[in-house]
């Protein structure tokens, strides 16, 4: 089950400042919804582990993050696993960034494949849960970087 | 023989089965506790198709309560791969029981953790940590024949096997055709058997005795024992199975034997100790074997100016999950069909099976015979719709015609007997045809979607594994055999033993009657064991339950040990009672059940055969050491071998028929296809026992109710089984089930002692009758009915004009001055 998400939004910083705060798993990975514990293995990987849950279905993912793609100040790209009971997840996201006048335009996209059990027992939550949580993430990283920016998506 | 003086074969003699099973006194594997039993849970794979990279299971086998671990690797280690009954390529593919170093379903075990609770292997299974390495999945079978990504590297491609079967005259029957029907695409769904009772396997793997020991509820012992002996490096007599009683089978029970592999592994790992693994019904949907998938493409028929089909081509392509196991045998099995009910001699069918990633298929009631019949009853349901041919009328003009039998196939198959029109007299006589057909009319007025739909279909019983060589020449399988045994104990009761494992077709009652027949007593004086056991000996290599055999291979077996019982008895009796053999009679007197001299007066009851055989045998003339009392018989089908090259041969002893009429109102505003009306006629030969027949006729129809209307397998593009549970996959049951008339009509069989036929899988008729009722109700709005399962989203889908056009999909070509 493929789970494809899309958007951009406008930040007050600079692509450069935009661009090193994506690459420090440091500072991104606390906005990931429902963030326990981060543990780096080296500049491109690092496992965080989330709670994840659908009504009763709930436990503790470690997804291990690696990054694909890093070319100051223009793009960032993440893969990652994970597992959970009942299903296993997978998902690459992108951020290609462009100068907007003083900011940045921050335009980005992903898609999770979700295997596994998960996909029969909660089928039709996944795609809008999934989606409200990109959602989270993506409301997280406008408010990190420019509290007051607005949000298209 | 009873008071009224007729045989107990025939009677409607209340099962010995149903006291204890309709009291919850049935025994069945998982009530079966042994002493330091552990519970196997197995960790599956999350992807369709995926290399695995690591398996770590340090973190499980630290958890307390865990006993061990398994993985695929150590298995290959220790094993041999499972027989493959294809031939090369295909027949070099590396089957084990667990993965071992790539997955290729969803739900493929790839570990089996062992604790001393099914909670704490739970607990276990989720601590076991495996990497994967995702690869393309395969999720159809007309993709994988192109080999884009292959399933099994070391066979090479993802063909299992492909054959043409050619009969007859075909492209003289093409020319001479006054019509020629072509079908683009038609496709048969993958569904499940969904019995009550999952699978279940203890396996004990006793060092003690180097034996391995298993109560598990297998369907196909003697198959399952040839399999694991081969792969387990041991002994076939080192193997016991015992089953017990068993909730529904319908064939996919044949299929656990990689898990009683698994069990016994898990055993030897773990000191001897019994490993118990009892399957979820999630599991169960995912992992243990769906029925066959089929897609039927460039279909060609030809007809002449009556409406009768006189060749068919087309190309057939079968997908068999993940490993092809009892596969490919499904490639030749739907031949003993080839025809259908149908007089036409030419076609030619190209079969071509492939793997997929998708659970492996296996025996499903009405085995791949059950997409074919589908297939020729689209196939005449469609031409009749395009010549505007009743679909009665249109069956009558080339249903193979009662003088006929018996019939030979073009392929060589023999067809006992039967009398199809005479079973559509009764059904529609059943059903009220005429009144139904005017209220169809008045409700097409209406703008309603009403159909009235045919079902004619066969279940062929009582294989000739013959038939596995043509598939694979090197095959060592031919005929078919049973084993029975019958005598009288210690204390002269009557003991019989058969070599099958019923899951609730009646044997013990059967089989009381047909040994009560031959020694003239009650059946209620007769002991029928329970279950299979291969220690009581009376198994061959084909001693199981499935493929609608036992009233002909299984009574036959338990008629021939009855009957050399009471030869024996005759002896000692003639003996005993000085009297000559055919002065003597069998019944029952005041000392229970005897024999007697008509001429001298002189009786004596059992016990007193049996004593003096068993524990009194000085008295005994040493021109009676071969006396035993205790009877073995081996049954055999009297097969040939098929000609494998041309296909060609009887490859199935009895051919039970049935024909079903539907009434089906398709709802406007929310599509729900309903049964207004239904009719299930049987024709089995001489009926053993008619509420027992009757039973399977129901639960046939069940079955195939709930395939055409509720039950899909359904998978997503990257391999995910959306309908693992019961919310998703909607079982039939008494509240979703018609209400069913059901009629008879009797054409013994001269192929069986009896006249039976076997029965019970009912060739899944009400498939092809709800598809054809479907049809009728829906070709006057340019749709015609080109899959086998049809719930109101996909009848939502073809009244959008998204599936099943037929101005794009049937194609007809009528031609003047024809020779036909």
């Amino acid at each position: 089950m493929a789970i494809k998400f899309a958007g951009s939004f406008e930040v007050q910083r600079k692509p450069e400042e935009v661009y090193d705060f994506l690459i420090d798993p440091n500072k991104f990975a606390p906005l990931l919804p429902d963030f326990q514990g981060l543990s780096v293995q080296d500049a491109e990987h690092f496992t965080v582990r989330v709670n994840v849950g659908i009504s009763y279905i709930k436990g503790i993912a470690d997804v291990k993050m690696h990054r694909a793609e890093a070319h100051r100040p223009t793009r960032a790209q993440y893969k990652g696993q994970g597992s959970v009971a009942g299903g296993n997840v997978s998902m690459v996201a992108g951020f290609d960034l462009a100068s907007a006048g003083d900011g940045t335009k921050v335009m980005w996209e992903g898609e999770a494949q979700v295997f596994g059990r998960l996909t029969s027992v909660a089928g039709g939550l996944l795609e809008p849960l999934g989606k409200k949580q990109v959602q989270k993430l993506i409301d997280g990283l406008q408010a990190a970087l420019q509290p007051a920016s607005g949000s298209k998506s | 023989m009873s008071k009224d003086g007729k045989n107990w074969v025939g009677k409607a003699l209340p099962r010995k089965e149903e006291g204890r099973l309709l009291r919850g006194m049935g025994k069945f594997a998982d009530d079966i506790k042994l002493r330091d039993m552990l519970y196997l849970r197995f960790v599956r794979s999350p992807y369709a198709h995926a290399k695995i990279l690591s398996v770590d299971v340090s973190e499980a086998e630290k958890l307390p309560g865990v006993v061990c671990t398994l993985t695929g690797a150590e298995i290959a280690a220790q094993t041999q791969p499972f027989i493959e009954i294809a031939p090369e390529p295909a027949g070099k593919i590396r089957d084990y029981p667990l993965a071992v170093s790539k997955v290729r379903y969803q739900g493929e075990p790839v570990v089996a953790v062992m604790a001393v609770s099914a909670a704490v292997a739970d607990d276990g299974a989720e601590a076991v940590q495996v990497e994967y390495e995702a690869l393309d999945p395969v999720m159809d079978a007309e993709q994988a024949l192109t080999d884009a990504s292959i399933l099994h590297e070391e066979a090479g491609t993802n063909r299992v096997w492909n054959g043409v079967f050619e009969y007859g005259e075909v492209e003289k029957a093409f020319q001479d055709a006054a019509s020629v029907v072509e079908i683009d695409r038609m496709h048969f769904h993958r569904f499940s058997s969904t019995p009550l009772e999952n699978n279940v396997v203890i396996g004990q793997w006793d060092a003690k005795d180097e034996h391995i020991y298993y109560w598990c509820n297998n369907s196909f012992p003697s198959f399952a024992i040839q399999f694991l002996a081969a792969h387990l490096n041991v002994h076939i007599d080192r193997i016991r199975v015992q089953t017990f009683d068993i909730g529904g089978s319908f064939g996919i029970k044949i299929t656990n034997y990689p898990q009683m592999a698994v069990c016994a592994l898990a055993s030897k790992k773990a000191g001897g100790r019994p490993i118990k693994w009892v399957e979820t019904r999630s599991e169960h949907m995912t992992s243990s074997a769906h029925g066959n998938e089929r897609t039927f493409r460039d279909t060609r028929v030809a007809l002449d100016k009556n409406g009768v089909i006189t060749a068919i081509t087309s190309r057939h392509i079968d997908d068999c999950g993940a490993y092809p196991r009892y596969e490919p045998l499904g490639c030749v099995i739907w031949s003993q069909v080839f025809p259908g009910v149908y007089r036409f001699k030419n076609a030619r069918i190209g079969f071509s099976q492939a793997v997929t990633n998708k659970c492996p298929v296996g025996p499903n009631r009405g085995y791949s015979r059950m997409q074919h019949l589908w297939f020729l009853e689209r196939v005449v349901d469609i031409c009749a719709h395009e010549l505007g041919i009743p679909a009665d009328e249109m069956r009558l003009r080339n249903y193979i015609r009662p003088e006929e039998f018996p019939y030979t196939t073009p392929n060589g198959c023999v067809y006992d007997s039967g009398n199809y029109p005479k079973m559509m007299e009764v059904a529609k006589n059943l059903i009220g045809w005429e009144g139904w057909k005017k209220r169809q009319a008045e409700a097409r007025k209406e703008g309603r979607m009403m159909g009235i739909g045919i079902g004619t279909t066969l279940d062929s019983g009582t294989n000739n594994f013959g038939q596995s060589q043509i598939v694979n020449p090197g095959a060592p399988f031919s005929g078919n055999s049973q084993g029975a045994n019958c005598k009288l104990d210690i204390y002269g009761e009557v003991v019989v033993a058969v070599g099958s494992c019923p899951q609730g077709q009646g044997h013990e009652t059967t089989a009381a009657q047909v040994v009560a027949d031959v020694l003239n007593i009650h059946p209620d004086l007769i002991s029928v064991r329970t279950g299979f056991d291969t220690e009581r000996n009376v198994h061959t290599g084909f001693s199981g339950t499935y493929a609608s055999q036992f009233a002909v291979s299984g009574l036959s077996a338990v008629h021939g040990a009855a009957q050399k019982l009471k030869a024996e008895m005759k002896r000692l009796g003639a003996f005993v009672l000085e009297s000559r053999q055919e002065d003597l009679e069998f019944g029952t007197g005041q000392q229970g059940p005897e024999l007697r001299s008509k001429t001298n007066g002189k009786s004596i009851n059992y016990w007193g055969l049996a004593n003096i055989v068993n524990v009194n045998s000085a008295v005994l003339p040493t021109e009676m050491n071969d006396v035993t009392l205790n009877c073995r018989y081996i049954w055999r089908a009297p097969f040939k071998v098929p000609d494998t090259k041309k296909k060609y041969g009887n490859l199935t002893m009895t051919y039970a028929s049935q024909l079903h009429i539907a009434v089906v109102e398709i709802e406007r505003d929310t599509l729900i296809p309903r049964i207004l009306d239904y009719v299930a006629v049987d024709d089995c030969g001489t009926v053993i026992n008619p509420p027992i027949v009757e039973g399977q006729v129901y639960g046939a129809t069940a079955h195939g109710i709930g395939a055409a209307l509720l039950e899909n397998c359904v998978y997503d593009a990257v391999g995910n089984m959306l309908t693992s549970t019961f919310s998703d996959y909607i079982p039939i049951t008494a509240m979703n089930m018609p209400n069913v008339k059901y009629g008879h009509v009797e054409t013994p069989s001269p192929h069986s002692y009896s006249g039976a036929k076997g029965m019970g899988e009912g060739g899944a008729a009400p498939i092809h009758t709800i598809s054809a009722a479907l049809q009728d109700a829906l070709f006057d709005k340019g749709i015609f009915i080109e899959d086998s399962f049809n719930n109101p989203d996909s009848l939502f889908r073809a009244l959008k004009g998204e599936t099943g056009k037929t101005a794009e999909l049937v194609k007809v070509e009528r031609r003047v001055g024809s020779k036909a």
